[in-house]
C-alpha cells in the first residue's frame, strides 16, 4: 500500500519528474484530486475523516505550490536526488551577474524619481522575466545530465531574480496606487 | 425509539432523508437566511413576509429585540441599540477607535481583547450581539422548515482576518448553530451566479456591503470555483458613504460642536436615505428637524460622487492588486459580478465598469445573492447531493507569519495561498543555554510586526540548553478550510512541543462559550449535561454513518480481521449512544476512531490514486488540455 505522503509531488500528480512542467495539466490534475479529498467532501463525516482530509488537502496544496514555483520546484528536484540538500546561505560567485543585480537594485531605489516610473519598472520586469527563463533552462539542462554543481549555481541565480521580480511587482503596485 | 438504525456494516444503508441546512449572510446592515428546497435555493421570510433582517439589536431591562423593531429605537435610544456590530467583530478597543466613527456606546473591559458594550440590559460583546441576530435567523429557519438544523454555512467577508473569522464562528456556536463552513462572501456570490449561468472562465466579484469591501478573482471550471486572488478592506463600506454625507450636512448646517448620539443616528439615517434616493434621482432633498439641529437643503448626485470618490478609488486599488496577484489582465475577465447593497450607487457601478472595461452584472439581487450561494454550499456539505460536482477552492486573504529579531515579521504563509494549507519553517536560538522561546504570531503584509495584526503569543519551554544556533525549532502553521489557524512548535533535537489555536487572544475559549450559553435565556432551562449528551449522540451518529458509507464503498480495503474489530467497536458505540452517558459515548467514539485510523488514511490514499487513475506519465504529452 503506497502512502501518498511519501510519494513525490510529481508522482502525486502523475507527471514526469522534470523541471519542465505543463502548468495547464498540473492545474487540471490538481482539480481532479481536490474533487476527491477536499474537506468539503467530508463535511458531514467523522472528525477523523475531516482531519485526514485536511492533512491530505494541505499536502496537495503544498505540492501544487512547489511545482508551480520556478525556484521551489528547482530546489525540490535537487532534494529528490540528494535528500539532505539545502540551499543554505551560499550565494553565487559570478561577478558579472552580481554586478548586474547591484545595478538593478540601485535603479529600484531611484526609479520613483524618473519621468515614467511605471514604464521603467515594466521594462525591468520584462528583463528579469527573460533572465528567469534563461536560468530556468540552464537549470533544466544541468539537472537532466546530473550536473548538480551547475544546477545549484542556476538555482542561486533564480533565487536572486525571483526576489527581484517580487520587489518590482510590489513597487509597480505601490506606484500605481499613488497615481490613482 | 433507538437513536441509531442498526444495519450490518457493509450493507447498503438506506438513502438518508433530506437534511436541513441553511446558508446565513450575517451582514453589517442586513442579514438573511436561505435554504435549498426542491432543489431551488431561496431566502426565508419571517412571519410578516420580510426576507431581510436588519442587523440591529436593542437591549432593554427585560431582554433583547432584533431587526426592524430595533431599528426604530436606534435614534431614540442609541446607547442601548447596537448597529453595524460586524465592524466590531474580532476587534479590540484601539481598532474601534481607528474606525474613525463617533460611536455612541460606552465600552467596558477596555483592556480586554474583546471589549463589551454597556447597555441597560447587560454588558455585551460583539460576539454576543451577533449571536442574537443569528438566533433569530436560526429560529426562523427551524419554524419555516419544521425541524432541527443539521448545520449552517455562515458567510464572512473574504478579507476578514483570523480574529474576525474566529469571532464569527464563536457567535454561531453561541447561537447554537453547527457551523459546516465559514464561506467567503464573494465566493458564495460566485456560486449563486456561476451555477445559474453555467459559464466557464475567469470572473471578478466586486462586493461592497455596508461595512466591508471584497474583490475576488475566480476561475470557474466544471463546477470547481477556484479563487485565484482576493483583496479588499474589512472596514470600508456603505456606512462610510453615509458618514461623509453626514459630515457634509453638519458642515453645511454650520454645526461645529460634537453631535449628540441621537443626532448622529438621525444624521446617518437621513444620509443613507439621501444616498439611496440618489440612485434614482440626481437631487435629494434633506430635511432635518431635531432638538439639536434644524436644516433644510439638498444634495446633488455629483456632490455625493465627489464625497465618496476617495472610497471608490480605494476599492479600485484593491481590484488592481487582486488582478496582479491572480496574474490576470482585466481583458481576460469574462464577467464582473456586483454584490452588496452599496453597488447600487451609480457612481460605483460606473467606476467599476470603467475599470474592468465591461458592464458589470447585476442580474441577481445584490442583497440576496450571498445567502443563496451559502445555502447551495450548505446543501452540498450536509450531504444532500452526494454526487455534486461543485467544489469551492478558497485562499487566505492576508499573509501569516511570525515575529523575528528586530520586530520584523517573517511570512510563513503568503496571502492568496489556497486553503487548507500547512507550512513549516525552522528557527533557532540566539543565546547560549536558552531553554525557552517566545513565539508571536502575526497577520498582514507589512514588514514591521507593529504594522501587522497580532494574533497570538505562546511559548515553547523546557528544551535542553544548547549553544546559540544549535536548537532547531520547527514552527508549523495549519490553516483549515474555514481559514482558521493553529500553530505548533517543536524543538527537533529534543522533541519538546507546544501548540496553540489562535483562539485565546481574540475569540472565546470553549469555557467562555459554555458560560455564556448557561447564562443566555434560550438555554436557561436546558440542562447543560443534556446538551452535552445530545452533542455526543449526534457525533456518534455522524461517525457510524460515515463508517457505514466508507465500508460500503471501500470495504475491500479491509482484512476480515480488521472488519471484525471495527464491527465490534461499532456495536459498542451504538450501545453507548443509546445510553445516557456522554462520557461513555465519547470514549466509544475514540475507540472506534482508533480502530479505523488506518482505514481512513488508506481510503483517502486510494481515493487520490483513483483520481489519477487512467493518467500515466506517458500520456502526459498527448493529453487534451
Amino acid at each position: 500500500m503506497t502512502d501518498v505522503s511519501s510519494t513525490s509531488y510529481f508522482d502525486l500528480f502523475k507527471i514526469p519528474t522534470s523541471y519542465d512542467v505543463d502548468l495547464n495539466i498540473l492545474q487540471h490534475r490538481y482539480r481532479e484530486l481536490q474533487k476527491r479529498v477536499h474537506p468539503d467532501k467530508y463535511a458531514s463525516g467523522s472528525s477523523q475523516e475531516r482531519r485526514v482530509s485536511m492533512q491530505q488537502t494541505s499536502l496537495i496544496n503544498q505540492a501544487l505550490h512547489t511545482l508551480k514555483h520556478p525556484v521551489e520546484r528547482a530546489v525540490y528536484l535537487l532534494q529528490l536526488k540528494q535528500p539532505n540538500f539545502t540551499m543554505g546561505n551560499q550565494t553565487t560567485m559570478d561577478a558579472a551577474f552580481l554586478m548586474e543585480q547591484m545595478e538593478m537594485r540601485e535603479k529600484l531605489h531611484v526609479v520613483r524619481d524618473l519621468e515614467d516610473p511605471i514604464a521603467e519598472l515594466e521594462t525591468m520586469l520584462t528583463d528579469v522575466q527573460s533572465k528567469l527563463e534563461h536560468y530556468a533552462a540552464e537549470f533544466s539542462l544541468a539537472y537532466d545530465v546530473d550536473a548538480f554543481d551547475n544546477a545549484k549555481e542556476a538555482v542561486r541565480k533564480l533565487q536572486f531574480l525571483y526576489k527581484a521580480k517580487t520587489e518590482i511587482d510590489e513597487l509597480i503596485t505601490q506606484v500605481e496606487d499613488e497615481l490613482m | 425509539m433507538a437513536l441509531l438504525q442498526i444495519s450490518e456494516p457493509g450493507q447498503s444503508t438506506a438513502p438518508h432523508q433530506h437534511r436541513l441546512a441553511v446558508g446565513i449572510d450575517l451582514g453589517t446592515t442586513n442579514s438573511l437566511v436561505a435554504t435549498v428546497r426542491s432543489s431551488e435555493a431561496q431566502t426565508l421570510p419571517d412571519e410578516n413576509g420580510e426576507h431581510i433582517l436588519p442587523s440591529v439589536v436593542h437591549y432593554h431591562e427585560n431582554g433583547v429585540i432584533v431587526g426592524s423593531e430595533a431599528v426604530a429605537r436606534a435614534v431614540s435610544d442609541p446607547m442601548n441599540t447596537i448597529v453595524s456590530v460586524k465592524r466590531f467583530m474580532g476587534r479590540g478597543i484601539n481598532d474601534l477607535r481607528l474606525l474613525g466613527t463617533k460611536l455612541p456606546y460606552q465600552f467596558v473591559d477596555k483592556e480586554s481583547a474583546a471589549p463589551r458594550i454597556h447597555t441597560t440590559g447587560a454588558d455585551v460583546s460583539a460576539i454576543e450581539v451577533s449571536a442574537e441576530i443569528l438566533k433569530v435567523l436560526k429560529n426562523r429557519a427551524v419554524e419555516s422548515l419544521g425541524g432541527e438544523l443539521q448545520g449552517a454555512v455562515i458567510t464572512v467577508p473574504a478579507y476578514f482576518d483570523e480574529a474576525q473569522r474566529q469571532a464569527t464562528k464563536d457567535a454561531a456556536s453561541l447561537a447554537g448553530l453547527n457551523v459546516l463552513r465559514l464561506l467567503n462572501e464573494p465566493t458564495a456570490a460566485a456560486v449563486a451566479y456561476g451555477l445559474d449561468s453555467g459559464q466557464e472562465g475567469v470572473i471578478a466579484v466586486f462586493d461592497l456591503g455596508g461595512g466591508t469591501f471584497d474583490v475576488s478573482i475566480l476561475r470557474l471550471n466544471h463546477g470547481v470555483f477556484e479563487v485565484l486572488a482576493t483583496g479588499g478592506d474589512s472596514a470600508l463600506g456603505g456606512d462610510d458613504f453615509d458618514h461623509v454625507i453626514a459630515e457634509w450636512i453638519l458642515q453645511q448646517a454650520k454645526h461645529h460642536s460634537d453631535p449628540e448620539p441621537g443626532l448622529v443616528r438621525t444624521l446617518m439615517l437621513v444620509s443613507r436615505k439621501a444616498k439611496e434616493e440618489l440612485t434614482e434621482t440626481t437631487q435629494a432633498n434633506i430635511n432635518i428637524h431635531t432638538e439639536h439641529l434644524q436644516w433644510l437643503g439638498s444634495l446633488s448626485r455629483d456632490q455625493m460622487n465627489a464625497l465618496i470618490e476617495p472610497f471608490v478609488r480605494k476599492t479600485l486599488m484593491s481590484c488592481r492588486r487582486a488582478l496582479r496577484d491572480a496574474g490576470i489582465n482585466s481583458q481576460d475577465i469574462l464577467e464582473v459580478v456586483m454584490v452588496g447593497g452599496s453597488t447600487r450607487v451609480p457612481y460605483v457601478r460606473n467606476k467599476v465598469g470603467e475599470f474592468f472595461e465591461r458592464e458589470p452584472l447585476v442580474s441577481i439581487d445584490p442583497d440576496q445573492v450571498v445567502a443563496i450561494g451559502a445555502a447551495l454550499q450548505a446543501d452540498v456539505l450536509v450531504g444532500n447531493k452526494s454526487d455534486a460536482d461543485m467544489l469551492l477552492l478558497d485562499v487566505i486573504p492576508l499573509s501569516l507569519g511570525i515575529e523575528t529579531m528586530g520586530g520584523l515579521a517573517e511570512k510563513i504563509i503568503q496571502r492568496n495561498t489556497p486553503i487548507p494549507v500547512s507550512r513549516a519553517q525552522e528557527f533557532t536560538t540566539y543565546k547560549d543555554g536558552q531553554t525557552a522561546m517566545a513565539l508571536h504570531v502575526v497577520q498582514g503584509e507589512r514588514e514591521l510586526v507593529s504594522d501587522c495584526r497580532s494574533l497570538a503569543h505562546f511559548e515553547l519551554r523546557g528544551f535542553p540548553p544548547q549553544v546559540a544556533g544549535a536548537a532547531r525549532i520547527r514552527v508549523t502553521f495549519q490553516v483549515d478550510a474555514d481559514g482558521l489557524l493553529s500553530v505548533h512548535a517543536r524543538e527537533q533535537n529534543s522533541g519538546t512541543e507546544a501548540s496553540v489555536d489562535v483562539k485565546p487572544s481574540y475569540g472565546l475559549t470553549d469555557e467562555e462559550i459554555e458560560t455564556m450559553l448557561r447564562a443566555s435565556i434560550d438555554y436557561a432551562e436546558e440542562d447543560m449535561q443534556a446538551r452535552g449528551l445530545r452533542e455526543e449522540q449526534v457525533e456518534a451518529q455522524r461517525v457510524v454513518e460515515a463508517l457505514d458509507s466508507a465500508i460500503n464503498a471501500d470495504g475491500e480495503l479491509l482484512s476480515d480481521e480488521e472488519k471484525q474489530k471495527i464491527a465490534q467497536a461499532r456495536d459498542k458505540l451504538i450501545e453507548a449512544a443509546n445510553g445516557d452517558d456522554g462520557e461513555t459515548i465519547k470514549h466509544a467514539i475514540n475507540e472506534l476512531e482508533a480502530v479505523c485510523e488506518d482505514f481512513v488514511a488508506r481510503r483517502m490514499n486510494t481515493s487520490i490514486r483513483n483520481a489519477m487513475k487512467g493518467h500515466s506519465i506517458d500520456e502526459y504529452a498527448a493529453e487534451d488540455k
